[in-house]
């Protein structure tokens, strides 16, 4: 069963820019993959299509077995809480606490407080950050903030979490340890599509690869033939 | 790869919907009192100008009130004054109050002999002396005609055409006039209101606006994360009520003040023309209205310019 799969989508910008072409692929329940590309190959837009930030021009996206073209209006708000998403520049809340920061997907669920409180302090502990609840995002460092910021993401165990750049600020050792932190996701049902161009990051990682370029899908590489 | 099948958040996690609803609501109000009370000069900025803005019209509206109330009773008094002429002797003047009486559109008719009317003008004009003078008392008969009916020019008219009368005081013209100011009066209040209502929401909307400006980013982040427009909506709406609620709040402690300041003055000012007129401000029931009026006004104002805002960041519907 997908998780997530692009059928011949395209996307084409209104001033004429033709971000993705064709584009088809499928991400499998448990599975972790590694989109790559130049800048400007589509990585951004391919996250957008996801995220529904962004409509294609052409081709299908299914979360699951949701159409999403067909997830309109107040249904985007609630599409967007089954998507964890990782940003490069993690987009913390600066006014509030870490603790209040990793608990706002959950408070958008309507999930009780006592319960909310419970799994945040359980994935700050996993994240190990179990001591800076009460911190705020300025007083925390970066691979921190990062972590914050996945956190965040899987709190509410979506079925598919994005990663949009995530180690991009952060030196290789700690880039290494954020991608430990995806690399666990899938055994705990959470699949993960991470864009990234940090190739000796992949290599190393041994994970299946789309190489994205001018918006084309140019390949599919596995973790074997990665491997060799 | 073992891929343990972990359970997505329990459906028991989610409470029921009006819980989720009243948290939600209970969290947005306090967010947003939090917000009210970081920013107090700012807050107070704004509930001054729509305090100010309000209590205008409401000031104007309560001294028309005012006016009306005592206009009412001076419209009440439809007396018809007939001076008869100089030479209709007292029993003459007896019998025509009589047949006046008579009349079904007469409710009552009092005589006001020219002794008591000379009584009565020395004692109120202090030209006791000057009218010893003349010799003579110049004052003729008056029969004061209460009207019974709403025709009093008819009834007027009718007195009139008496031909012991000499003179019919009827103060219709004068009635018609002051209804009339009376009404453009009231006309202007509710124009000044609409005015400065608008004035009021869109200080409300302005406030609303630039902290949605200061919150674009975290609007932002919460939009990704799934956030409904409610959600987004609720804190700001809440911003307004909170605005509505204190502007209201000053407007009445104006009007109060200025109700307070002006007794005295129109107590001493009414005493000196023998009325008891006094100030009347608004009741509980007037003030509570007035509350949840300025409390919508602030909700209106902070519901367009989010709605405004969320429809601009929706994402591509194409």
């Amino acid at each position: 069963m997908s998780v997530l799969r692009f059928d011949s989508v395209s996307k084409q910008y209104p001033g004429g820019h033709q971000a993705l072409v064709d584009v088809s692929f499928e991400v499998a329940e448990g599975e972790m993959l590694f989109v790559t590309g130049h800048s400007g190959a589509g990585k951004s837009t391919l996250l957008r299509l996801i995220h529904l930030s962004e409509r294609p021009t052409r081709g299908t996206v299914l979360l699951g077995d949701r159409n999403l073209q067909r997830v309109r209006g107040g249904k985007v708000a609630l599409h967007r809480r089954q998507v964890g998403v990782v940003y490069q520049d993690h987009r913390l809340l600066t006014d509030r606490s870490i603790g209040e920061n990793v608990a706002l997907p959950l408070i958008l669920r309507g999930t009780r407080r006592a319960e909310i409180g419970k799994r945040v302090r359980s994935v700050l502990e996993r994240m190990g950050l179990g001591h800076r609840e009460k911190a705020l995002p300025s007083q925390l460092s970066a691979g921190e903030q990062q972590r914050v910021g996945i956190a965040r993401a899987i709190i509410a165990q979506p079925p598919l979490l994005v990663a949009d750049e995530p180690t991009g600020n952060l030196d290789p050792t700690l880039a290494a340890e954020i991608m430990e932190l995806f690399a666990g996701l899938p055994e705990r049902g959470t699949s993960v599509l991470v864009v990234s161009h940090d190739l000796p990051l992949l290599r190393r990682m041994r994970k299946r690869v789309l190489v994205l370029d001018h918006g084309r899908l140019v390949d599919d590489i596995s973790p074997q033939d990665l491997a060799e | 790869m073992t891929r343990a099948t972990h359970a997505r958040p329990a459906v028991a996690d989610t409470p029921s919907r009006p819980r989720v609803w009243l948290d939600q609501h209970l969290h947005s109000l306090a967010f947003s009192l939090g917000r009210v009370l970081r920013k107090p000069w700012a807050t107070l900025l704004t509930v001054a100008v729509m305090g100010l803005a309000l209590a205008l019209p409401l000031g104007l509206s309560i001294v028309m009130d005012n006016l009306r109330h005592f206009t009412g009773s001076v419209q009440q008094s439809r007396e018809i004054g007939v001076f008869l002429k100089m030479d209709v002797a007292a029993d003459a003047a007896a019998t025509l109050a009589g047949r006046l009486r008579a009349r079904a559109d007469v409710a009552a008719v009092e005589i006001r002999t020219p002794e008591q009317a000379l009584a009565g003008f020395r004692q109120g004009s202090g030209l006791g002396e000057a009218i010893d003078a003349l010799g003579q008392n110049p004052l003729p008969t008056l029969l004061v005609v209460v009207p019974q009916g709403t025709d009093d020019a008819a009834l007027a008219g009718a007195l009139e055409a008496l031909p012991e009368a000499d003179l019919v005081q009827h103060d219709a013209l004068w009635r018609r006039r002051l209804d009339a100011w009376l009404g453009f009066g009231q006309r202007v209040v509710q124009v000044l209101s609409v005015l400065l209502g608008l004035g009021a929401l869109l200080v409300v909307g302005n406030t609303v606006r630039l902290d949605i400006q200061s919150r674009r980013e975290e609007i932002g982040v919460l939009q990704l994360l799934g956030a409904s427009d409610g959600f987004i909506r609720r804190p700001f709406l809440y911003l307004g009520v909170w605005y509505g609620l204190g502007a209201g709040l000053l407007a009445l402690g104006l009007i109060g003040a200025a109700g307070l300041a002006l007794r005295d003055p129109l107590a001493a000012l009414s005493a000196s023309y023998g009325s008891a007129f006094a100030l009347k401000g608004l009741d509980a029931l007037h003030s509570g209205v007035v509350l949840v009026g300025t409390i919508l006004l602030g909700w209106l104002g902070a519901w367009t310019v989010t709605g405004h805002f969320l429809r601009q960041t929706r994402p591509t519907e194409t």
